[in-house]
Formats: C-alpha cells, sequence, structure tokens
C-alpha cells in the first residue's frame, strides 16, 4: 500500500454508516444576490445548506461560482438578500486550496491544525489549553494525519496535505465546512479519497459541506445537492445530478454529455431548499 | 633607563572606552533581536519591498524633523519625525492597490523610490546636519544618545510582550486569512498591529541606527532562519538571535576593523545568511540518513 493510502477513522466511518437523511438547516441563503459594486451577476437564490448535506457548486470559469463562494465565506458583501446560520451556535470554517498555503511556510501539520482551535479572541490565551491540544490530536487520528504530523507542511503530498487541512476544519468542530477546489492538482486516486473523507464528513460526522469544483464527476458521484450558476446567462439551477445536468441551461454550456451519463435520481431524495 | 611606550591594543582602548560603546552596541542588540523576530512576518508575507520603502520614509522623517527646525524654527523631534512617517508609510502601503489599478509592487516602488529622493534634496538644503543624514540613511553613526536607546529598548519590550502575547492570532491572519476571517478572528485589527509593529520598530531604530542595517535586520535575519527550515516558533527565535548577533557582531567588527557601523552590520547579516545554507547543506546528509 502506497505511503499515506491506509485506511482513516472516516474512511472506515464511511463505509459502514447507512446514509441518513438531511437534518437541521445550518446555512441559509434567503434571496441572496452577488455581485460586485452593487452590481448583480445572478438573479436571486434562495439555498438551505443542511446538516449530512453535500453540496458541490459548479459552473465554468468567470460563472459567479468564486464570487458565490466568497460571499459565502464573508469576504465580500452580497449585493442584497442575505446569509443566515441556522442557529447561533453554528460555526464555519474553511478550508483553502492546498496551493494556497505559502510553500516557504514551515508549518507542520500538526501547527496548521492547532489553528483550527482559533476562533474569535480565544488567540488572547498565548498558549493552547489541554483540552484544545486533545482535540488536535484527536482530529489528527481521525483524519489520518498522525503520521504526518511532524512533517513540514511544504514537504507532504497533495494527498496528505489535504488531510492535514481536513485535520484542521474537524479541529474546528465547525458545523459548516467550505472547501474550494479540494481536489485541485491531485491524481485520481487522492482525489478520491479526499472525496471520500468529505463525504464522511457530512454523512456520517453531521457537518454541511459545501464544494466548489470544476470536476462534475465529483459532483455527480458524491454531491446531494448540485448547484450550478451561469453568469453569462444570469441563471443558475439547483438540484440532484440528473435534474441540473439535463437542465437547457447546463446543456446549453457542457453539451449531453453528462445527462447521459447522470446517476439515476437523487442521492438521498432531499430538497435543496 | 630609556622607557618604552607601547600603545595600548585595540582589545584595551575598548575595555576602557567600554562606558562609551555599551549603549551603541545594547541598542544594536535590542534592535537587531525585535526587528529579527519582525523579519519572519515581513519576509513569509513578501513584504520585503514594504520594509525597504519604510525604512527609506523613516531617513525622509529625520531629514524633515531637521529641515523644519533649521528652515522653519520648529522643533520636531527627529524620532517623532522617523516614527510618523514611517508608520504612515505602513498604513499607506496596507492600502488594497487594485482600487487604484496598481499592483503592490508599483505602489512599493513609488514609495521607495520617492522617500529615498525627497531624503537627497532635503539633505541637500540642511547642510549643517549633512553628517547627521548621511548617518541615518547608511548607518555610520558610532554612538547613539542615551534618549535613543530608551526608545528602542522601551518600544522593542513593548513590541516583543504584544508579540509573543498574541502569536498565535497574528500567525494564523498573517498565513491564512481567509480561514482566519471565517473562523471569527479580528482580522484586520491583527494586520494592522503587526503592520504598525513593523512601521514603528522600523522608524525608532532607522533613527538610531540608521536605514541600511535596519533594513538588513528586518529582511537577512529571517531569510538565514528560514534557511534552516525548521519549525515556525523556531524559525522566529532563530531570527531573532541572529539579527542580535548581527547588530551587536556588526558593531564589534567595526570597531576593531575601522570599517562603518552600518555597513559591517548589513555585512554580517549577509555573511549569517551563507553561514546558516552551509550549515543547511552540512546538515542535509544527515537528515537523509535519519
Amino acid at each position: 500500500m502506497a505511503h499515506g493510502d491506509h485506511e482513516t477513522a472516516l474512511d472506515s466511518a464511511h463505509r459502514i454508516a447507512p446514509p441518513q437523511e438531511p437534518g437541521e438547516p445550518l446555512l441559509k441563503c434567503e434571496q441572496l444576490v452577488i455581485g460586485y459594486g452593487g452590481k448583480d451577476i445572478l438573479p436571486p437564490m434562495d439555498l438551505v445548506v443542511r446538516r449530512r448535506q453535500f453540496v458541490a457548486v459548479v459552473g465554468r470559469n468567470g460563472s459567479g461560482k468564486s464570487t458565490w463562494f466568497k460571499t459565502l465565506l464573508g469576504l465580500i458583501p452580497p449585493v442584497s438578500g442575505q446569509i443566515t446560520l441556522g442557529a447561533p451556535h453554528i460555526r464555519s470554517a474553511y478550508v483553502p486550496q492546498t496551493s494556497s498555503i505559502d510553500s516557504l511556510l514551515p508549518v507542520h501539520a500538526r501547527e496548521l491544525t492547532g489553528w483550527g482551535r482559533l476562533s474569535g479572541w480565544n488567540f488572547l490565551r498565548p498558549f493552547p489549553s489541554r483540552a484544545d491540544r486533545q482535540k488536535v490530536e484527536a482530529a489528527l487520528d481521525t483524519a489520518g494525519a498522525r503520521a504526518i504530523a511532524k512533517r513540514p507542511f511544504h514537504d507532504l503530498s497533495g494527498g496528505e496535505k489535504q488531510r492535514a487541512l481536513l485535520a484542521r476544519v474537524i479541529a474546528t468542530e465547525a458545523d459548516v465546512v467550505l472547501l474550494d477546489e479540494p481536489t485541485a492538482a491531485m491524481d485520481a486516486v487522492a482525489e478520491k479519497q479526499t472525496m471520500l473523507r468529505l463525504c464522511a464528513l457530512a454523512h456520517d460526522r453531521g457537518l454541511g459541506v459545501v464544494v466548489v469544483s470544476h470536476d462534475m464527476s465529483v459532483a455527480a458521484e458524491h454531491a446531494d445537492v448540485i448547484l450550478f450558476v451561469d453568469r453569462e446567462h444570469r441563471c443558475y439551477v439547483m438540484g440532484d445530478a440528473r435534474t441540473v445536468f439535463c437542465h437547457p441551461a447546463f446543456r446549453r454550456q457542457y453539451g449531453d454529455d453528462y445527462c447521459n451519463s447522470a446517476p439515476q435520481g437523487p442521492h438521498r431524495g432531499n430538497s435543496p431548499a | 633607563m630609556e622607557t618604552v611606550l607601547l600603545e595600548p591594543s585595540k582589545w584595551e582602548q575598548f575595555r576602557s572606552a567600554w562606558e562609551l560603546f555599551q549603549d551603541p552596541i545594547l541598542c544594536a542588540l535590542i534592535a537587531g533581536c525585535v526587528l529579527g523576530f519582525l523579519s519572519v512576518y515581513v519576509v513569509l508575507r513578501r513584504m520585503v519591498f514594504v520594509s525597504a520603502a519604510v525604512t527609506n520614509t523613516a531617513g525622509l522623517g529625520v531629514a524633515l524633523a531637521f529641515f523644519a527646525e533649521i528652515h522653519l524654527g520648529v522643533h520636531v523631534d527627529p524620532l517623532v519625525g522617523a516614527v510618523v512617517l514611517s508608520v504612515a508609510a505602513t498604513l499607506l502601503l496596507m492600502v488594497e492597490p487594485a482600487r487604484l489599478r496598481l499592483s503592490r509592487e508599483s505602489l512599493l516602488g513609488c514609495a521607495f523610490a520617492f522617500a529615498g529622493g525627497a531624503a537627497i534634496l532635503v539633505g541637500d538644503r540642511i547642510a549643517q546636519e549633512a553628517h547627521d543624514i548621511q548617518g541615518i540613511l547608511f548607518g555610520t553613526a558610532v554612538l547613539v544618545t542615551p534618549d535613543q536607546l530608551h526608545a528602542v529598548a522601551v518600544v522593542g519590550a513593548v513590541l516583543m510582550v504584544l508579540h509573543l502575547w498574541w502569536y498565535r492570532g497574528i500567525t494564523f491572519v498573517s498565513f491564512d486569512r481567509i480561514g482566519a476571517t471565517v473562523q471569527g478572528l479580528p482580522v484586520r485589527m491583527l494586520d494592522t498591529v503587526l503592520m504598525v509593529s513593523i512601521g514603528i520598530m522600523v522608524g525608532v531604530c532607522a533613527r538610531a541606527l540608521g536605514a541600511l542595517p535596519v533594513f538588513a535586520f528586518s529582511t537577512l535575519s529571517a531569510i538565514a532562519a528560514l534557511v534552516l527550515d525548521l519549525r515556525l516558533p523556531w524559525t522566529f527565535f532563530t531570527a531573532t538571535v541572529l539579527g542580535g548577533i548581527a547588530g551587536a557582531g556588526g558593531y564589534f567588527f567595526a570597531y576593531f576593523y575601522d570599517f562603518p557601523v552600518g555597513g559591517s552590520q548589513t555585512v554580517l547579516s549577509g555573511v549569517l545568511v551563507l553561514l546558516m545554507m552551509l550549515v543547511r547543506l552540512a546538515r542535509t546528509p544527515f537528515q537523509r540518513k535519519a
């Protein structure tokens, strides 16, 4: 077995646990209009991300998916409408692209995971508490990142880097996880493992997972809800893989191939909103 | 009987005049350590030219303070001039340059060139302080005043306490800004604290030691530490130590070999980078074995 391919707690949980219905709303977009400088680029959108739900956002370059994602992260304000958390205790976390962590940064996987325990003003405590340290160790175990904990992040392979970032997001104990192109520049095996781990986060650990991806096969295979955005024609389509891939707006951009190979029926029978 | 008068050795001269030299050595040590610590952020956040522009601006601030005193009859402490202008330059360089349809490099180039040129022009009109201006730009000053030492020590101590206390927050915000934003950290506040810290420390140290060695401490110390590829906390520690060595060691070197102080401190900073590269080369075979 290749280094870094061993089964983790997330992998085994995903195989054993039966799928469950999506749960409580975690994140709500209500009549959300995205854009820059007050100019909208897509029509108003309603979307609810629920517990145990895997949402994939797809579209071509310049389609508006990055703008949508940045709006969701709170990096740019919405033109109108609002984004609200399902309850005050709900927390969100972000998993950056592995390439966005500077290759010069001499940070080790354990240290990176430790950043997951920081929120609000708790950095005023100069050292992590014992409980925080335990949660970091548990997160490393859960993500299968124990073996790489002491290694510099820049020395890790693409799959190992993703595992370290997953450990960090587990350490946050967030309810909603937002990921930007998590499988970019990965080989097929690492990509498959990463997506299975993300599915396990959603379906077994009960998180809401939102992934921006260029890869339609990833969306078709793993997502409960797909959101296709198209800035050029100012439209979006939301639903299961078949609904989205066979929609005329999607076929106008990508042709009929995805529709013909789309899985029959929704993954989990959930409605997007 | 004939008496032979031997000139005391350099070392004996140094020891007998220790009271004269202790302040500048202590000042260089503190400045080297604190700027060495901050240099890790400067280098890893790819702000080396921010440091260059800010140190140049601090030199301009000192020149303007002299100019105001001589030609306008207004007393402005050169230290205040250096700090005000370097902090102002730091805050200006924090502005998102895309708003002006410029890249950050072009903004930095403008600040660097304008501040350097303006310092020379202002220096030309204050001939009686020309030596001081040269000292500020190139670090040729051999002595520091008690006030300058006091300022460097107090500002350095406050900044070190603050940065060690907020280390976790500032590193997270510095190296994963979006992640820190999503997790609710006060990103803008922590960023401003870091940038203002760099601006103040550069300003205070440029007045006491000169712009050139300050630039060297605030960049080369981290480069030397990063070459060793240590963990992040050890990188900060090593850069702090190397900055201190360059500061104090450069002064000794300048005294014993009759070189300008600022140039010696700068060259020693560079020599430390080379030395760390050799250490890394020597370490590599052992790491491979392990």
